[in-house]
């Protein structure tokens, strides 16, 4: 009976002690620190490149030390949990549209488009990656409607990336010459039916696929080159002769940023089109948004025949009425489920 | 428990009984021991100081920390407040007492993310209540008083239905007696009521600590998953493993289990201890 007690006791003891930083760093709270809320993939760059750079270089001017606090999660994901109150004091969304819902809510109030280059950050094109050797022959949007294909997709309800592989498989039915809605509208419909797994993020389909599942996924460039880069992609690169360039903005959340606190945010956003920053975003397998000759720097990225950005589509807004939510969910998710 | 083990026992002679014992284990071993061995095989499987390196990683010594911290307050506060609510409704009478009765217990019912969206919807930015208090900079929501909300909410019923029972069978003679004697109160609780509910403190401070621990569906609502603020554990290895991390998800998973197992030894161990006393 005692021993037991003592042991409990011990246990208690050993409790408080491992667990005491917890209430450290709440009161330690000052200015200087940054909560960055990203998408998915940009997890590694941002916690691994970007932040200790510019970390290093806050330092050398104003010798102050800043502590980072990150999540990553889906775009919708991470701008639900912002407008829900989660305390971002920046957001790294995979598509503009996000920021406008935020700008909706009223939580940003100024107009980061007049940022440079729109406030886009950096891009990547939609690509597929499909299994060693390609077995089934998979290349262009057009291949993925063939019947016994299984495809692991991002959600268009939580994923940026997912609204992109919308817009891109799309463009690559509509755009090019013969092209039309109505083809696009078939095509899709029949692309995703054969969608066999929708991960919550591009980062959690790309996960789904290595588990096993499908024999392609739609999904960022990026994703492909980071780990061609490192040597240990197990799987080949598709490139589709059209489709789009994901652009990724960089927002400072107006309703989070106490006014002490601008300057730092400021700061940071600026670095993000620093030369430095961009080169460490084409080295994690992004393309600079400032100097495409920067891309030079990793051999790895492929080459597209036939880009498009969304303004092929009248930009986020109109491209979200009449692609995402006209055609995606009205049309296609219902037919699908059928 | 003591009742049926002393029922006589009516043993059937089926002629297949060794095939049927193979076919229960053939049946368990995939479905609940092999998906916990899995844990522990992939964590030791590129050598244990990978697996040391992944548990000592930043990221997951906070969420460890954040997540065992959380379980030792959450069972702090449900341990006074189920025991006060298992007090009144064991000695008081009043109205609407019933209805109170189902509701307080049907946080084992409702699902956590239920929980969690409907605490976002309360105490958010955005919610009922909480809009009202956003402008005066009190926002629970996605910080640590957010998750301890929930969590003493979701684990309230285990606190309860531990103390519960022993209160109200509690004789009241006891308690007079101490009256009587000129105790007040206070003194009465602290050393007649108390000492009685000792054993049922812990096992409820134990499922609670244990449920806390492991909470996932109502935290992931209202935490923000904020890495080394507001990131618990469950959060952590959910994280780790949609971003590919499946080492880093592994190592914290074996830690929980490992955890859980101690846990429910020491309360398989109090009980079966207990039970012969009760009898």
């Amino acid at each position: 009976m005692t021993l037991s007690k003592i042991i409990a006791a011990l246990c208690f003891l050993l409790l408080i002690a491992y667990t005491w930083p917890i209430v450290i760093p709440e009161a330690g709270r000052s200015s200087n620190t940054l909560v960055i809320y990203g998408f998915s993939i940009l997890e590694e760059v941002v916690t691994a490149g970007i932040l200790p750079a510019f970390q290093k270089r806050w330092k050398e001017q104003t010798g102050q030390e800043i502590r980072f606090y990150t999540s990553f999660a889906g775009s919708g994901t991470v701008m639900n949990q912002i407008r829900f109150g989660a305390p971002a004091d920046v957001a790294l969304f995979s598509n503009a549209l996000d920021a406008y819902r935020l700008k909706g809510a009223g939580l940003i109030r100024h107009d980061w488009t007049a940022s440079p280059h729109k406030g886009i950050i950096n891009r990547t094109p939609i690509i597929l990656i499909v299994r060693k050797g390609n077995p089934k022959g998979l290349s262009r949007f057009q291949d993925l409607e063939r019947p016994g294909v299984g495809i692991v997709h991002p959600d268009p309800q939580t994923s940026g990336g997912a609204l992109w592989a919308l817009l891109a498989e799309y463009g690559a039915f509509d755009l090019p010459e013969g092209g039309s809605a109505a083809a696009a509208r078939e095509g899709m419909l029949r692309l995703w039916k054969n969608v066999i797994v929708l991960g919550s993020s591009a980062r959690a389909a790309r996960t789904q696929f290595e588990m096993g599942f499908g024999d392609a996924l739609i999904t960022y460039e990026q994703e492909a080159v980071k780990d061609l880069t490192r040597g240990k992609f197990n799987h080949q690169v598709a490139v589709p002769d059209w489709t789009i360039y994901s652009e990724h903005p960089a927002i400072a959340i107006d309703r989070n940023v106490p006014p002490e606190k601008a300057p730092l945010v400021q700061a940071f956003l600026d670095f993000l089109w620093t030369e430095e920053a961009q080169k460490i975003f084409v080295q994690y397998g992004f393309r600079s948004i400032t100097d495409e000759r920067l891309d030079a720097e990793n051999p790895y990225f492929s080459t597209v025949p036939h880009p498009f950005t969304v303004e092929a589509f009248g930009g986020w807004p109109r491209a979200n009425a009449d692609i995402v939510e006209g055609l995606w969910r009205n049309q296609i998710l219902e037919e699908v489920h059928r | 428990m003591n009742n049926t083990l002393s029922l006589p026992r009516v043993r059937l002679r089926l002629p297949w009984r060794g095939m049927l014992i193979s076919i229960l284990f053939l049946i368990l071993f995939p479905l609940l021991i092999m998906p916990i061995g899995a844990i522990f095989v992939f964590a030791t499987r590129d050598g244990l100081s990978r697996f040391i390196h992944a548990l000592t990683g930043e990221g997951a010594q906070f969420a460890l920390r954040l997540s065992l911290f959380v379980a030792m307050i959450t069972s702090l506060l449900n341990s006074i407040l189920g025991t006060l609510t298992a007090y009144i409704f064991a000695n008081y009478r009043f109205p609407a007492k019933r209805p109170l009765g189902i509701l307080i217990n049907l946080p084992v019912a409702i699902p956590t993310v239920v929980v969690g969206t409907s605490l976002l919807l309360l105490w958010g930015p955005i919610g009922l209540v909480g809009r009202y208090f956003d402008p005066l900079g009190f926002r629970p929501m996605f910080a640590i008083g957010g998750i301890l909300l929930a969590h003493v909410f979701v684990t309230f019923p285990y606190m309860l239905g531990a103390v519960k029972p022993v209160l109200d069978e509690l004789e009241v003679t006891y308690e007079e007696a101490a009256y009587t004697m000129g105790a007040g109160r206070l003194k009465t609780f602290w050393y007649v009521i108390l000492p009685s509910l000792r054993g049922a403190l812990f096992t409820g401070t134990l499922l609670t600590f244990a449920h806390s621990l492991g909470e996932f569906g109502a935290t992931v609502m209202v935490s923000g998953n904020l890495r080394l603020r507001t990131q618990t554990a469950p959060l952590y290895i959910f994280s780790q493993f949609e971003a590919g991390n499946i080492e880093a998800a592994n190592a914290v998973a074996a830690v929980l289990a490992i955890l859980s197992f101690i846990i429910f030894f020491v309360l398989l161990h109090v009980t079966e201890r207990e039970q012969p006393d009760e009898a």
